[in-house]
C-alpha cells in the first residue's frame, strides 16, 4: 500500500503569504485605528511596539517551531509534545470552530455591500421615501441614511436580543455564498490554499495605497490625520493602553488558534522559520499602522464634510465671517471689508458665498421681499434694516444656528462593524465616483476576511485528517465538505433579525478570554513541562543554530508574566463589570440603546468562556485514566504470565 | 336703486376679502420663484398672470371633484406681496360664502400638481403651496435587483469552481488507484518464494549462471 506523504507548500514564499494573509485581518484595520484614537494618538505606538517584541514575536516564532517540528496540527502536535497536553490542542480547535462560525458572517455582509455597490446611486446614499412619496422613512431621517441601510436593509435588527426574528435571506444567501467559497479555497488542501493566499495577501495592499492616496487628498483629511498623529503621551500613564496593546498584539497575530500550528506543519523539516516568524510579525504591525493612517485621512474627510454641512444649514459661517471682520479691525459691519479678506480667508469665503444665497432665500422668503432685491452689496443694509423694524421676526431666524464643531466629529470614536460598514460607507457616498471607491473598499474586506478564514478553518482541517480514522473513511472533499456545510448552519443563526447581538457576544467572548488562557497554557508547556533545553535542541536540528538568549528569556520569563497579568486584569474586569451589557437598536429613536442581556445570553456567554479551556483539564484527566487502566492491564498480564 | 347696486358691488369684493385671510384656516399661502427658476426669461408678475393662476387652481378643483362648476372666481386671492407670494381661498361654487376645506384643496392640488406647475413653466420648488410638500421624485427600481443578478454570477462562478476541483480531484484519484493496482498485480505475479521481484518486468525469472550447463555439454579431456 502506498502512504500518502504530507502535503506541503510549494515553495517558502507561499507560507510566508499564508501567514500574513492570516494575521492581516479585519482587526488591522477596524481596532488598531481605534485604540489609536482611545489611547492618545501616536503615543499609542510605544506600548505597542513593546509588545510586540516582548509578547508577539517570541510567541510567534513559538507556535511556528512547535508546528514545523512536529508536523502535525495542534492536537498531534501538543499530545506529542506531552501525552496529556493534547487538551490544549482540542481547545485551540474548539476556539478555531467558535471563530470560523462566527467570522464569516463578517465576509457575507462584505459581500452584500460589494454586491450592492453595482448601481447607479448607492442604495446607503439616499433615505428610501415613504409610502406616500412625501417625506422620508421617519427611522432613516432621525438617525442617517447610512445607519438605515445598515440597521435596517442589510440585518432588519430587532429591537432587542430576545426577539429573533426570521432568517434574513439576503444575510443567508451571502453566508451560503461565503462559505462555498472558502470550501473553495481550501478543498484541496495546500495546493489550493497555497495559491489564493497569493491573492488575498497582496491584494488588500494594492487597496490600501490606492485608497492612501485618494485618502491623503481629500479635502479635511489633515485635520484628521492631525488629530491621530498628535501624540497625547499622559494617556500611556493610564494601565488600559498597556493591556490593550498587550492583548491586540496577541489576537492580531492570532496566536492559540492552531492555524499557525496547522501552517507551519506543511513546512520542510530545515525551512528558516525564525526569519520568517519576524517578517510577518512586522507586516502585520506595519499594516495596522498603515492603515489607521488610511482610517484617520477617511474620517477627516467625513469630520470636516459633516462640519461643512452643518455651518451650510446654519448661519453659523456668517457670523464667523462676520466676526472675522470685526477682529480683522473694521468696526463697522461693511460689505467692502468682506471683497477686500476675500483673498485671505479663502475657505470661510467659499463657505459663505454658498450661504449666501441661503442667507438670501431665508430673508426674502420671512419677509416676503422681491427675489432680486438682496444682493451682496446691499445685504448688510437689508440686515440692518430688518433687524430693526422686525426685531422679533429676525430673532426666530437668528435663532437656527445650530453649533458646529470640527472637534466631536472627530471625536466619535468608533471600531468593528461600525467603523467598517457604517462610517467607511458615509465617507465613501460623499467621494466622487462613490461605487469604484465602495467596490474597492468592500473587495479589500472580502480578502483580509478570507484570508483570515484560511487560516482558522485549517486549523480545524489539519487536526482532523491527522485523525486516522477519518482520514481512511472519508475523502478529504468530503471532510472538509462536512465541516464547512456544519458551520455554515449554525452561522444562519447570526442571519436572523436578533443576529448582530449574538455575533456582539461571540465577537467579544468566544476568542479572547480563551486564547490567553491557551496560550499561556502553551508557553509554559513548551518552557516547564517539555523543557527548554529539549526544545532549543529541536530548533537547532530544523535551523541550524540555538535560538538567542533574548527568546529564552522571553518565553521562560517575561511572556508568561505578561500573560498571567493579562489573565487577571480580565477576570477582574469581568467581575467588576456587573451584568453584561449590549448595544440595541431602537428604531423609534434611530439610535443604539444600552440594554442588559437577559440570562440566557448570559449562560451561553459563560459557556463560551468555559467549553474550550475545560478541553485542557479534561483532556488531561482522559489520558491519565486511560494510562492507568494499561498499567493495571499490563500488570495483571506480568502477574498472570508469570 | 344705483346706491344698491353699488353697495352690493362693493360688497363682494369685501366679503371675499373677508373670506380669504392669511393665516385662515382653510386658506393656503403660495410662493413663486420666477426668477430663480427662468432668470433673464422671467416673466412679470401681474394681473393676467394671477387671473391664469386662479383658472388653473379652478381646474384643479373641477378635475378633483369631477364638479364643473368651479369658476375662476372660485379662487380669491388676497395678500399679494413683491416677493410674488400670496394667500388664497377656494369657495364652494353652491355656496359662495362657505369655503372648500383645507385637505380637499390639498388633494386637489397634488393631483394636478404637474399641470399647475407646467402653467407657469416652474416646478415644486420654484411654485410653492407652503404646507404641501413637493412629491419627491422615487427612486428607479428594476424589475429584479441588481445585487441578485452580482450574486448569481459569483456564485455560477464558485460553484463551477468547486465542482471543477472536486471532479478533476475524483479523476486524479482514480488514476493513481489505477497505477497502484497495476503495480499490486505486477508484483503479485513476480513473487517467488514469497520474495518479490520489483525489478523484474514480469519476466520469467533470473538467470543463474551456477545452474547453467550449456558450456559444459562437451566436457573437455
Amino acid at each position: 500500500m502506498v502512504e500518502e506523504s504530507r502535503p506541503s507548500w510549494e515553495n517558502p514564499m507561499q507560507f510566508v503569504l499564508a501567514c500574513v494573509s492570516y494575521a492581516v485581518g479585519l482587526g488591522n484595520v477596524w481596532r488598531f485605528p481605534y485604540l489609536c484614537q482611545m489611547h492618545g494618538g501616536g503615543g499609542f505606538l510605544i506600548p505597542y511596539l513593546i509588545m510586540l517584541v516582548v509578547e508577539g514575536l517570541p510567541l510567534f516564532y513559538l507556535e511556528l517551531a512547535i508546528g514545523q517540528h512536529m508536523r502535525q496540527g495542534s492536537i498531534g502536535a501538543w499530545s506529542a509534545i506531552n501525552p496529556y497536553m493534547g487538551g490544549v490542542g482540542i481547545a485551540s480547535v474548539v476556539v478555531s470552530i467558535f471563530l470560523v462560525v462566527y467570522y464569516n458572517v463578517i465576509n457575507a455582509w462584505a459581500f452584500w455591500y460589494l454586491f450592492h455597490s453595482f448601481q447607479g446611486t448607492l442604495p446607503w446614499a439616499e433615505c428610501p421615501l415613504s409610502s406616500n412619496f412625501t417625506t422620508y422613512v421617519p427611522e432613516c431621517e432621525k438617525s442617517s441614511s447610512t445607519d438605515y441601510f445598515w440597521y435596517r436593509e442589510t440585518l432588519n435588527i430587532s429591537s432587542s436580543i430576545e426577539d429573533h426574528g426570521g432568517i434574513q435571506m439576503g444575510q443567508a444567501l451571502c453566508l451560503v455564498l461565503s462559505w462555498m467559497v472558502v470550501y473553495l479555497c481550501v478543498l484541496r488542501g495546500t495546493e489550493s490554499t497555497g495559491k489564493v493566499v497569493y491573492f488575498t495577501a497582496t491584494f488588500p495592499y494594492l487597496v490600501m495605497i490606492i485608497y492612501l492616496i485618494r485618502g491623503v487628498t481629500l479635502h479635511g483629511a489633515l485635520n484628521g490625520l492631525k488629530y491621530m498623529f498628535t501624540p497625547k503621551l499622559s494617556d500611556l500613564a493610564e494601565p488600559k493602553a498597556w493591556i490593550d496593546a498587550a492583548t491586540q498584539i496577541l489576537f492580531s497575530l492570532g496566536l492559540g488558534c492552531g492555524s499557525l500550528i496547522a501552517f507551519a506543519s506543511y513546512n520542510h523539516h530545515n525551512n528558516n522559520f525564525e526569519k520568517q516568524a519576524i517578517v510577518v510579525s512586522l507586516i502585520n504591525s506595519a499594516t495596522s499602522i498603515f492603515a489607521s493612517v488610511v482610517t484617520f485621512s477617511i474620517y477627516g474627510f467625513k469630520a470636516t464634510f459633516n462640519y461643512e454641512s452643518c455651518l451650510d444649514r446654519t448661519l453659523q459661517s456668517f457670523w464667523i465671517f462676520l466676526k472675522r471682520v470685526m477682529s480683522a479691525g473694521s468696526l463697522q459691519f461693511n460689505i467692502d471689508s468682506y471683497f477686500s479678506i476675500q483673498n485671505t480667508v479663502q475657505t470661510e469665503w467659499t463657505v459663505f458665498n454658498t450661504f449666501f444665497l441661503k442667507m438670501q432665500l431665508l430673508l426674502i422668503n420671512t419677509f416676503d421681499l422681491a427675489e432680486d432685491s438682496i444682493k451682496r452689496d446691499n445685504l448688510d443694509d437689508w440686515i440692518s434694516h430688518l433687524n430693526a423694524s422686525f426685531p422679533d421676526k429676525f430673532a426666530t431666524i437668528s435663532s437656527q444656528i445650530e453649533v458646529c464643531d470640527l472637534e466631536s466629529e472627530l471625536d466619535t470614536a468608533v471600531e468593528g462593524t461600525g467603523l467598517a460598514f457604517i462610517v467607511y460607507s458615509e465617507a465613501i457616498k460623499n467621494m466622487g465616483l462613490s461605487q469604484l471607491w465602495s467596490v474597492l473598499y468592500f473587495s479589500m474586506l472580502l480578502m483580509l476576511g478570507i484570508g483570515s478564514m484560511l487560516g482558522n478553518v485549517a486549523a480545524i482541517i489539519t487536526p482532523l485528517r491527522d485523525f486516522a480514522f477519518l482520514t481512511r473513511h472519508f475523502q478529504k472533499e468530503t471532510l472538509i465538505g462536512m465541516m464547512c456545510l456544519f458551520c455554515c448552519l449554525v452561522g444562519l443563526s447570526f442571519t436572523t433579525r436578533s443576529g448582530n447581538y449574538w455575533f456582539t457576544i461571540f465577537n467579544d467572548y468566544a476568542a479572547t478570554f480563551s486564547l490567553l488562557f491557551i496560550v499561556l497554557i502553551e508557553i509554559i508547556t513548551v518552557c516547564y513541562v517539555y523543557g527548554l533545553k529539549k526544545f532549543e535542541k529541536d530548533i537547532e536540528v530544523m535551523i541550524g543554530h540555538r535560538p538567542h538568549w533574548y527568546w529564552k528569556i522571553v518565553w521562560s520569563v517575561i511572556s508568561p508574566v505578561l500573560i498571567i497579568g493579562l489573565f487577571i486584569f480580565y477576570i477582574a474586569d469581568y467581575i467588576m463589570g456587573g451584568t453584561p451589557t449590549y448595544q440595541a437598536w431602537d428604531s423609534n429613536l434611530g439610535k443604539t440603546v444600552t440594554k442588559e442581556h437577559p440570562p440566557f445570553a448570559q449562560a451561553v456567554i459563560g459557556l463560551l468562556l468555559v467549553t474550550s479551556m475545560m478541553c485542557v483539564p479534561l483532556a488531561a484527566l482522559v489520558t491519565f485514566i486511560k494510562k492507568k487502566k494499561e498499567q493495571a492491564r499490563e500488570r495483571k498480564i506480568s502477574t498472570t504470565a508469570s | 336703486m344705483l346706491a344698491r347696486v353699488l353697495l352690493a358691488l362693493s360688497l363682494v369684493p369685501a366679503l371675499a376679502l373677508a373670506l380669504c385671510q392669511p393665516d385662515g384656516q382653510d386658506a393656503y399661502k403660495v410662493r413663486l420663484s420666477i426668477k430663480t427658476a427662468l432668470g433673464a426669461n422671467a416673466y412679470e408678475w401681474n394681473e393676467s398672470e394671477q387671473f391664469l393662476f386662479r383658472a388653473t387652481l379652478a381646474f384643479a378643483m373641477r378635475k378633483y371633484t369631477g364638479q364643473e362648476t368651479f369658476n375662476v372666481s372660485s379662487v380669491i386671492v388676497c395678500n399679494e406681496t413683491p416677493r410674488v407670494s400670496f394667500w388664497f381661498v377656494v369657495t364652494n361654487p353652491n355656496d359662495t360664502t362657505t369655503l372648500i376645506p383645507k385637505n380637499g384643496v390639498e388633494e386637489a392640488i397634488r393631483l394636478s400638481r404637474n399641470r399647475i406647475n407646467s402653467a407657469f413653466l416652474l416646478s415644486d420648488k420654484t411654485l410653492q403651496f407652503v404646507g404641501i410638500p413637493p412629491t419627491l421624485a422615487p427612486p428607479s427600481q428594476p424589475s429584479l435587483p441588481v445585487w441578485l443578478i452580482v450574486f448569481g454570477v459569483v456564485m455560477g462562478i464558485v460553484t463551477a469552481g468547486i465542482l471543477a476541483l472536486i471532479i478533476s480531484g475524483f479523476i486524479q484519484r482514480k488514476k493513481k488507484e489505477k497505477t497502484i493496482e497495476d503495480e499490486e498485480e505486477k508484483q503479485e505475479r513476480i513473487m517467488e518464494n514469497g520474495i518479490s521481484f520489483e525489478t523484474l518486468e514480469g519476466k520469467d525469472g533470473v538467470n543463474n549462471g551456477a545452474y547453467s550447463h550449456d558450456e559444459d555439454r562437451l566436457t573437455q579431456l
